[in-house]
């Protein structure tokens, strides 16, 4: 840690940004919204891994951050696609809108 | 050549060729690509895979890359009549659909938290955009739209897992995640947090209770060719991913963590098989019916060595790809068990493989269901002797909900009419009844 903060406040940071977006995810009622807290959660953890990988001076974490954001952006896409192909039969993103399956 | 490579290329080929917009050329390549995965497997030896890139990787089994292989095969075949309805894009189903079964087989043995992870997500993308391919239809985009939320919602929770873990241990590697938990690691709070995550976020995707509230939704709004892929495929690959990862991982605290699995088995059981009672509509008494069977995967859990996870396994795909092919006979466009009816009299092979395929999950004696029920829970005892019993009481509530279910379909109909069946339904028919079957040979 060159840049004179310890470990605990880049971990605080990212399990922060982890509980907003989970808090997000389960509250929000946007669809677009939700994709961006999923986002957010994906990236939190992004940050972990790299303190981490600082912490213990191997490369192996970082390494696993381009798979991660290589799954977001794969995720992203096909949310994204989804999400208007749900518009286009509702004509709403309002997640509470889709109620219709039930017994 | 390795089996994924097989499949891939075989993906990327049944691209191009879907491009003739030939519905059974597409097919027959997908099958063709299959079959050559399943011999690939089988004939492996001693070859080491590209994907082995240090000394401490183990491949997967060739027995669950072949049962991957020929359920993939039925429940292509089965569901073939949905995917040639919109010959344009026959060939990009089938291609979506070996594309996630490479993930499945990358899922079912990781030894590497990275590799399992991205196992987990080629396994699951593709299955996000199949849900959702009726289009037109408002159901089909609420499920696609539920299954991705969730199912996206339960892998950041995974990756939380592994980033504790990691933090907890310094490495992806499950054998050395093991090795350090073993010196007394585990105990420390980021490593419990760490697993505890991995374990929610396990339970989430194959379904069990805590997490099970998307199952039903997604299984109903999603059509039945895709339904047989994924009750059965997702199953078997998070079963033995849980197995692997959490074999290695609660190894050191197994009494620590052994109860909220019991809890876990017990809870999914009951819940699912009494829900399943007071179903109309086919699809939601599958998907209750597979979080019960979830709860009873997770019984392996309880002593890794000696549970013969691959026959329940096999037992339950043989017997759920059937019923999801009649479903689609009774009920081709609306879906309700009141369908059912007489179902089994309209033609002799739909009666056979029903009365068969019931009594295999419900588990009577001398068919496959049985004996995988049998060899699970007769390992568990020892270990979990308490929801062993319970779970022995959940199976007789279910075996009512199964009958229930075989007394609509052969209720004698007032009008006789006949169902006739396509070449490639007589086939998985055929194939998954003499697989409920085989188990007879084998006493």
């Amino acid at each position: 840690m060159s840049i004179g903060t310890s470990l605990d406040f880049f971990l605080f940071v990212a399990i922060a940004l982890f509980a907003i977006g989970a808090i997000g995810a389960m509250t929000r009622k946007n669809m677009i919204v939700l994709l961006m807290c999923i986002e957010l959660m994906l990236n939190a953890v992004n940050l972990m891994l790299v303190t981490f990988s600082t912490y213990y001076g191997n490369g192996d974490a970082q390494i696993f951050v381009f798979f991660t954001m290589v799954v977001a952006a794969a995720e992203a896409t096909v949310g994204l696609s989804i999400i208007i192909m749900a518009y286009r039969n509702l004509k709403s993103i309002d997640i509470d809108m889709y109620n219709q399956l039930k017994n | 050549m390795d089996s994924i490579v097989i499949l891939f290329i075989t993906g990327l080929l049944g691209l191009f060729v879907g491009m003739r917009r030939q519905a059974v050329l597409s097919l027959s390549i997908s099958i063709l690509g299959l079959i050559f995965a399943g011999i690939a497997a089988y004939f492996r030896g001693t070859y080491i895979s590209p994907l082995a890139s240090y000394s401490g990787y183990i491949p997967t089994p060739s027995n669950v890359i072949i049962l991957l292989c020929v359920v993939s095969i039925l429940a292509v075949l089965g569901g073939f009549q949905r995917y040639k309805q919109d010959e344009e894009h026959t060939g990009d189903y089938l291609s979506l659909l070996l594309f996630s079964l490479c993930g499945a087989i990358i899922l079912a043995q990781p030894n590497d938290m990275m590799l399992f992870f991205i196992g987990l997500e080629i396994l699951s993308i593709p299955i996000y955009v199949l849900v959702g391919i009726e289009k037109g239809s408002a159901t089909s985009a609420e499920a696609a739209v539920k299954y991705f939320f969730t199912g996206s919602f339960a892998s950041a929770i995974i990756l939380f897992g592994i980033a504790l873990l990691y933090g907890a241990t310094g490495s992806f590697q499950i054998i050395e995640i093991q090795s350090n938990l073993a010196i007394g690691i585990w105990q420390s709070p980021m490593a419990m947090l760490g697993s505890l995550f991995l374990l929610a976020g396990f339970v989430f995707k194959i379904g069990a209770v805590p997490f099970h509230f998307w199952g039903p939704d997604v299984y109903q709004g999603a059509s039945n060719a895709v339904l047989m892929y994924m009750s059965t495929i997702v199953k078997i690959a998070g079963i033995y991913a849980v197995l692997n990862v959490f074999g290695q991982i609660f190894r050191d605290s197994y009494f620590f963590w052994i109860d909220l699995i019991a809890l876990i088995i017990v809870l999914s059981m009951f819940y699912g098989y009494i829900t399943a009672w007071k179903q109309t509509s086919f699809k939601r008494l599958l998907a209750y019916s597979s979080i019960a069977n979830a709860g009873l995967m997770l019984f392996a859990l309880s002593d890794i060595l000696n549970s013969n996870i691959l026959l329940f396994v096999a037992a339950y795909s043989f017997a759920t790809i059937p019923l999801v092919v009649i479903n689609q006979l009774a009920n081709p466009t609306q879906d309700a068990i009141a369908n059912w009816e007489g179902i089994a009299w309209k033609n002799p092979l739909v009666g056979v493989a029903l009365v068969i395929a019931l009594f295999s999950l419900a588990g009577i004696p001398p068919l496959a269901g049985f004996f995988g029920k049998f060899s699970l829970l007769l390992a568990a005892v020892p270990h979990l002797p308490y929801a062993a019993i319970l779970a022995l009481v959940a199976s007789v509530v279910g075996v009512f909900v199964y009958l229930r279910l075989l007394i609509l379909a052969l209720k004698k109909p007032t009008v006789q009419t006949k169902q006739s069946l396509s070449i490639e339904q007589s086939a998985v028919l055929l194939l998954t009844t003499l697989g409920s079957l085989s188990a007879l040979y084998f006493i």
